[in-house]
């Protein structure tokens, strides 16, 4: 074992430091945000950098890997030919799972979706339903007989908070990718028949746009929370917006801000993200 | 009534869907079959090998690697306190494999299934020799392998082999030597390397061969199918051989990531 006598001074320092955010997590995060700035050096409204990289999946229909930071977070959308249901004989399924593996942090562990994948996915399903980002009448192969199910699943292989924005960016650019093949239903045979060369793209309608922020003691508003910062939260906010950066939803989950302009503080400033990065995403 | 694969943890989708048929009279004629000479590659070359290591910062070690289609990210968690109870003076070595559900032509529905486990085992036996596991008793390694795109189960155990091992090594937990791992298919009377996986499906027989090149010793030998002994040996020869490429580059990789 080494001693301590033989670090340097700036080492010593380094591991206090470590140790201390180990032992007093929420006492490091409080010192830094007196100072008005964050562990990771950002300030509190500041983002960290998004890339993406589409179709580099070739299994799949359509696939985007989005990086957040340091969280990443891969989605493929692979299409199904299905029944559909009685009820509702021209819509087709759009079903987004996101899977939090064990891979992606300590935090999680191996087997069946954990609470926090399982909240995730519901809240990623809602946003994209609700939405309407894909009219489901459009995944029509045949009324009655035959509809296009898209399967969308993301994959989180890196996680450092944040996992809903870079999930529900992840599954859009998935989706805007897909491309599927022409698809005829043989009434004689009752099999769906599928072109091998041609293929079209999907009708998107909207692209929602997620941008999502941690209240912290109550009075400060986090933009873009680090794995780090997740866990001391009060509350998370996150507004979804459209392309033309309007509102589609604002949800809160935990303890909201003492102070009563949070929500508008927070609107505004996914507006101002929203113009920063949208269209050198989407170009 | 319950359903197949209904799962309510999970946003679910119809009871019943199935995969794409094709209209199958228009095949492409340029395309590959049984007997024919091997296109795009040598009958001895390996697909291009991308190594990553370090990439999941939250894990103890990684490694990111791809190959031809095959992308694999490897996770090591460890060595950490065993679970359970019963005291080992070795360590044991865990390894879980995970396909994403678009990594192959035909979704995987996210259930574990015996491929998963019949790959963690081949991955398992091929590391399990290097790691110096007496070092750390009570504990436990947890290794995840997420396989996100599939081109050939051989090549899948074989990069997956590489991948954990230099993840392994990123993590700082001792090893006897680097493990690198190969496969090859018996296609007409040729030994073919790193098979895709229409030319392992179309082969008589396949072969998964992992080392350790520093120690030049075997870890495992992996064969299925029809192959004659001379194929077997000729395989193990040819597969040794290029191992020891496969390990400059991953020890090259590695050297280089960790000196920064």
């Amino acid at each position: 074992m080494t001693s301590p006598q033989t670090l340097s001074q700036e080492d010593q320092e380094g591991l206090k430091a470590s140790v201390f955010q180990r032992l007093h997590p929420r006492a490091y995060l409080e010192r830094f945000v007196a100072e008005g700035y964050r562990p990771d050096g950002r300030s509190f409204s500041s983002w960290r950098d998004v890339s993406v990289n589409v179709g580099s999946i070739s299994t799949a229909n359509g696939s985007a890997l989005v990086r957040i930071g340091n969280t990443t977070v891969v989605c493929g959308v692979k299409a199904e030919v299905a029944e559909p249901e009685l009820d509702c004989d021209t819509k087709g399924f759009l079903v987004p799972n996101l899977d939090l593996p064990a891979l992606c942090s300590p935090r999680f562990k191996p087997g069946p979706p954990s609470d926090e994948a399982q909240v995730l996915s519901a809240r990623l399903n809602e946003a994209i339903v609700a939405s309407g980002v894909l009219p489901l009448e459009s995944l029509c192969i045949h009324p009655r007989k035959s509809v296009w199910t898209l399967y969308v699943d993301a994959i989180c292989i890196n996680y450092d908070g944040n996992a809903f924005d870079a999930a529900l960016l992840a599954m859009i650019l998935a989706l805007k990718n897909t491309r599927l093949p022409k698809a005829q239903y043989d009434e004689q045979t009752g099999r769906t028949l599928c072109s091998r060369t041609e293929t079209d793209g999907l009708s998107i309608q909207r692209i929602p746009f997620a941008v999502s922020f941690g209240i912290f003691d109550s009075s400060h508003i986090l933009a873009d929370p680090s794995s780090f910062e997740e866990p001391l939260l009060d509350g998370t906010l996150t507004v979804i917006l459209d392309e033309h950066a309007d509102i589609l939803s604002a949800s809160q989950i935990g303890v909201g801000s003492s102070t009563q302009d949070a929500l508008s503080t927070c609107i505004s400033q996914a507006k101002q993200h929203h113009a920063a990065v949208f269209k050198s995403i989407y170009t | 009534m319950a359903q197949i694969g209904f799962d309510r943890r999970r946003i679910n989708g119809p009871e019943e869907s199935f995969a794409v048929i094709f209209e199958d009279n228009e095949e492409d004629p340029s395309k590959w079959k049984a007997g024919m000479a091997r296109v795009g590659r040598l009958p001895l070359a390996i697909r291009p090998i991308f190594l990553q290591p370090g990439l999941i910062e939250q894990a103890n070690g990684s490694a990111f690697i791809e190959t031809g289609k095959t992308k694999i990210a490897v996770a090591i968690y460890g060595p950490r306190q065993s679970k359970n109870i019963a005291f080992h003076d070795k360590g044991r070595l865990n390894v879980e494999v995970k396909f994403a559900p678009f990594s192959c032509q035909k979704r995987r529905a996210p259930i574990r299934d015996a491929e998963d486990r019949s790959i963690a085992m081949a991955i398992h036996q091929a590391i399990l020799p290097s790691v110096r596991l007496e070092t750390m008793p009570k504990s436990v390694v947890d290794i995840f392998v997420t396989i996100l795109e599939a081109d050939g189960i051989e090549g899948c155990v074989a990069v997956g082999s590489v991948a954990a091992s230099a993840a392994l090594v990123d993590a700082g937990i001792e090893v006897y030597g680097l493990v690198a791992s190969t496969s090859a298919a018996v296609n007409g009377d040729e030994l073919w390397l790193d098979p895709s996986n229409e030319e392992a499906a179309q082969s008589k027989g396949t072969l998964v061969l992992s080392s350790m090149p520093a120690l030049n010793k075997i870890t495992s030998v992996w064969q299925n199918g029809e192959m004659l002994p001379d194929q077997v040996l000729a395989a193990v020869d040819i597969c040794e051989k290029q191992c020891v490429e496969i390990h400059t580059v991953v020890a090259e990789k590695l050297r280089e990531t960790h000196s920064l």
